[in-house]
């Protein structure tokens, strides 16, 4: 690495104090700038092409809902499935699933996980939502569209 | 004694200094390998963490381009913002901020930024559905993980306006252990 410490190798004598001087600067730089980067992963989701905002359908719909409520006095949000308010991931994680193989043994697998949100509510709850729906291999995920700009 | 003390003043304790060069050389060279030093085109933030996440490749597709839309606390981090410094859920409107490759947008600015964005690299043929030609690109929703929902809501409802339909959302890959 740096080289023999045989005197005789060498006869010039290099003051190396300065050159550690710089490199202990330079280390404190480093080290002090360095950050350990998030490893980031995504959820891919093509919007429809020829689909926009549509009304209430009419009949029974083929969905399943899952509605999120941004509760302002306690912050925090309330999730409902049907007529039913989820208090946990796991409690909402059965009901989808018992939803979904409902409609699959009905004949329709493409049933699609719609994530009917409140705008106020925060961005990690609705993740929660399409990781649990990814998780049960559920790829049609849909988002509600929130108000139209005025 | 006498003999002692004249050794002393003859041999000066001299410490060998290359290893401790040999090891802060390893050092720096670690530090300099990992510094990040490129050019981001994303903004400080938190991620909220989704196992089911697909990770995301490190090479980019030239025929297929990519867009990271950024929503972020733009005030937090310095005591600007009590709330979201406190890791609680801030809800005033003018403390969030949607930026592509940390130039900030506001609703209108963005929508013709994203419109700019789908003109640049749109596909070859006009699809049927849509009934016009659709843009190739791809665009990544990086959002805070207490960002309002309305504002990824309003980013996806854009690109839908401007013929982007490929769309994804950014999480964090839990770690390992």
């Amino acid at each position: 690495m740096a080289g023999s410490q045989n005197a005789e190798d060498n006869p010039v004598a290099i003051n190396v104090i300065p050159m550690v001087d710089v490199i202990f600067c330079l280390c404190v730089f480093f080290m002090c700038s360095f950050k350990f980067k998030q490893v980031e992963g995504k959820f891919d989701s093509w919007l429809p092409k020829n689909k926009g905002s549509e009304g209430t359908p009419s009949g029974e719909p083929k969905e399943i809902r899952i509605a999120m409520f941004w509760d302002e006095a306690e912050k925090k949000v309330r999730r409902q499935f049907g007529m039913r308010f989820v208090e946990n991931d796991a409690e909402l994680e059965a009901l989808m699933k018992g939803a979904y193989e409902d409609y699959v043994a009905k004949g329709s697998p493409e049933v699609p996980v719609i994530v009917d949100g409140d705008e106020r509510i925060p961005w990690r709850d609705v993740l929660v939502v399409v990781n649990i729906a990814k998780g049960m291999k559920i790829d049609n995920i849909e988002f509600a569209l929130g108000k139209k700009d005025a | 004694m006498s003999k002692h003390k004249k050794s002393q003043v003859e041999d000066p304790i001299s410490p060998n200094l290359i290893p401790m060069i040999d090891i802060m050389f390893l050092l720096l060279l670690f530090f300099m390998l990992g510094a990040d030093m490129a050019a981001r085109e994303t903004e400080d933030m938190e991620l909220h963490e989704a196992n089911k996440m697909v990770e995301i490749p490190k090479e980019t597709d030239e025929n297929n381009p990519e867009t990271i839309v950024n929503i972020h606390h733009a005030v937090g981090g310095d005591g600007g913002c009590a709330v979201y410094d406190n890791k609680g859920i801030c809800r005033e409107k003018d403390h969030w901020k949607w930026s592509i490759s940390r130039v900030s947008y506001d609703k209108e600015k963005l929508k013709e930024r994203l419109q700019v964005l789908a003109d640049l690299s749109l596909e070859d043929e006009v699809d049927k559905d849509a009934k016009k030609k659709l843009s190739k690109r791809k665009i990544m929703v990086r959002a805070d993980k207490t960002a309002p929902y309305g504002d990824v809501q309003k980013v996806i409802e854009y690109c839908g306006m401007v013929g982007l339909y490929k769309i994804s959302v950014i999480g964090a890959v839990p770690s390992v252990n």
